[in-house]
Parts: C-alpha cells; sequence; structure tokens
C-alpha cells in the first residue's frame, strides 16, 4: 500500500511514508552490502542495539539518525553504477523531506535526548569514524534497514 | 570549430496521477539526428552534495523529445531538470526546466469506476492507478443524501464489495483517489446508481 503513516515518537507525531524508501532500498542492498567487506563490525548496532533506547528518547535518536545519514552517509555513497546513484538520491532525497518533518517537533521541544540515549549515538558516531569515510557510509547504507524495522 | 548546437528549448514537465514526463522542442539541424540527455538534481544533491547533477540512462543519447522521470522523482522535495543535444562530437549547452518541479503539483483525475449490482450486492470495480493510490468510495441510498457512507480502498486489484442492497431504491456511488505520499485528492468521479436485482440507471 501507499504506507504513509503516523509515527510516533513519544510526544512527536510524524506522517512519513516509508514505502518507497523501503523499495529503493530492497532495490539496491545486495550490491550495496556486497560492497561492505568489514562484516564484524556494525555502524548502527554495536554494542547496543536501537531497540535498546529508551522510548522517551525514540524521537530524539530519530532525528538524530536522520541527520546522521542526511549529513554524513548519502553522500560518499556514490559508485560508478548509475541506476543504484539514482536509488541513492530517491533514498537522501526522502530523508531530507523526512528530517524536515522531525525537526519540527525538535523545534517544539518534543524531541529531548536523555543522557544515556545521547551517549548511545555518541557511539554510533564512534562505530562511523572508526573506519574510513567511503566504508562506514556504505556500511550505514547497507544496514539502513536495521533503522527502517527500528522506525516500524 | 564546429558551430555549438542551440541548447533544447520549450522544456516542461507533464504531471498526471504521479508519472511525470519531461518533454522539450526539437532541435533542428537539416541532415542530422540530433540526440539528447536528461539529468535530474534533487534537494538533496543541491543542498548536500555540491549541486551535483544525475543522469537517466534511459534518456542519454536518445532521440526522443521526452522522458519518463517518474521513477527519479520519487521523494517530495523540489527537484531541477536539464536536457542537453548531441550530434557526434558536437553537443550543445544544458536547457534547464525553468522553477523547479515537486511531485505535490501533479494533476489527480478522477479514477474511472465500474457500478455493479450483483443480485443484492452493491459492488464496485476501481481502475488500478499504481501503488501510490488510494481510493475513497462514498455511497448512499438514492434520496438520502445525509446517510452518506464511506470505504478506504488501498488496492484497486479487485472487485470491492460496498453493501447489500435492498430491492427497489436506486444505490449510487462515487470515487475519488488519495495519495498519501503529498496527502492530496482527486475530485470525485461522476456518480453512477444501479438497483438491485441488475436494474441501472445513470445518473447524470
Amino acid at each position: 500500500t501507499a504506507g504513509n503513516r503516523i509515527f510516533h515518537f513519544g510526544h512527536c507525531r510524524v506522517s512519513m511514508s516509508m514505502t518507497e524508501i523501503r523499495l529503493g532500498f530492497t532495490a539496491i542492498k545486495a550490491n550495496i552490502q556486497a560492497r561492505d567487506p568489514v562484516r564484524t563490525v556494525s555502524i548502527l548496532s554495536h554494542p547496543h542495539s536501537l531497540h535498546k533506547f529508551k522510548s522517551s528518547d525514540r524521537c530524539c535518536i530519530a532525528h538524530h539518525l536522520f541527520n546522521f545519514y542526511v549529513d554524513k552517509v548519502f553522500k560518499h555513497c556514490k559508485t560508478e553504477d548509475s541506476y543504484i546513484n539514482r536509488k541513492i538520491s530517491s533514498i537522501a532525497n526522502s530523508f531530507l523531506s523526512m528530517k524536515r518533518k522531525l525537526r519540527q517537533c525538535h523545534e517544539q521541544n518534543k524531541c529531548m535526548c536523555g543522557e544515556e540515549s545521547t551517549e548511545k549515538f555518541k557511539q554510533i558516531l564512534a562505530n562511523y569514524d572508526g573506519l574510513n569515510v567511503t566504508s562506514a557510509a556504505m556500511k550505514s547504507l547497507g544496514e539502513l534497514d536495521i533503522l527502517l524495522d527500528w522506525m516500524e | 570549430e564546429d558551430a555549438l548546437l542551440p541548447a533544447p528549448q520549450n522544456i516542461s514537465i507533464l504531471s498526471i496521477n504521479m508519472k511525470h514526463f519531461l518533454s522539450w522542442s526539437p532541435v533542428i539541424i537539416q541532415g542530422e539526428t540530433v540526440r539528447y540527455s536528461v539529468e535530474f538534481q534533487g534537494e538533496y544533491e543541491r543542498d548536500y552534495v555540491n549541486e551535483s547533477w544525475i543522469p537517466i540512462c534511459e534518456c542519454s543519447l536518445t532521440t526522443a523529445t521526452v522522458c519518463n522521470i517518474t521513477e527519479d522523482i520519487s521523494a517530495t522535495v523540489a527537484y531541477n531538470l536539464r536536457v542537453r543535444a548531441d550530434i557526434g562530437t558536437r553537443r550543445s549547452e544544458w536547457g534547464t526546466l525553468k522553477g523547479f518541479f515537486n511531485r505535490i503539483t501533479t494533476s489527480l483525475t478522477p479514477p474511472l469506476m465500474k457500478v455493479i449490482a450483483d443480485g443484492y450486492h452493491l459492488l464496485v470495480e476501481l481502475e488500478d492507478m499504481g501503488p501510490a493510490f488510494q481510493f475513497c468510495v462514498f455511497y448512499w441510498k438514492k434520496g438520502q443524501e445525509s446517510r452518506v457512507q464511506q470505504k478506504v480502498v488501498k488496492e484497486a486489484s479487485s472487485v470491492v464489495h460496498l453493501d447489500t442492497m435492498e430491492a427497489g431504491p436506486d444505490y449510487c456511488v462515487k470515487a475519488q483517489t488519495y495519495v498519501e505520499a503529498i496527502n492530496r485528492s482527486s475530485s470525485f468521479s461522476q456518480t453512477q446508481c444501479v438497483r438491485a436485482q441488475g436494474g441501472t440507471s445513470m445518473c447524470l
């Protein structure tokens, strides 16, 4: 179905369409994950699964993660394959659209982050910075379904 | 040195029911076959990737003067689009669409609809318009316009059962599409009325 849903991140309610992102990611997932040589490390799930974050911090984590993907990940995922690049563009522009919606909650102070979650998000950034930028970006993109599953 | 090819002109978008087409006027060079290439740039590319452009390979070095860009316009953000012409090694400047294109401006037409009285069952068949579309179907007993019922149809793949009719009165149906990705609806289809036992009358 069209897949636009109301997402509840604590006090923040945001209408988002995940279907197109899912379709775009599914189309390139195998290709992207095949480019990730370092299978023993995870960006999003090490050492804490996203599901371990407190629900009251969901909005803040989602806000941080959208910014993370838009600011740090997608731009470093250019490939030699035009089809892959077009799908990444599609996902990136959809993320940009959603990031804007989440920012509204952030501006209305519905997106507060607890200390624990802030530390956990720093761990994600540390995981990312622990690899060279292209590997880290490709790995993060390959883990997008972890974020999508957590959101849904 | 070869004269520079003129850039394609009259670049425009035709967007109906979330299908988006870029078109332009042909560049006419006597005795030559002109080919065209199309590129797009989303808001992300503009703001985060140094205003980079992405080629649409289905519309690279094509002789057509229209390009289906639906697959690439897959976010509700502002897109830039451009086209250039090629003849062998000769190449034009880019012709760029005036203004941005955002799919939120697509034209939504009422759905094709067929209302069926199958004995006492009120059924409706809706046109399959693609995964982005849902349908709001309204139905009521003729003369009881204040008691309209509504059914949301998420997928138009099969006939939809609306109600079980009483013998005698006409039952009327109208529908509109709804696109969640842009949060917009079409206008209503024409109302169609049927009667149980296969009696059909068309409402104007």
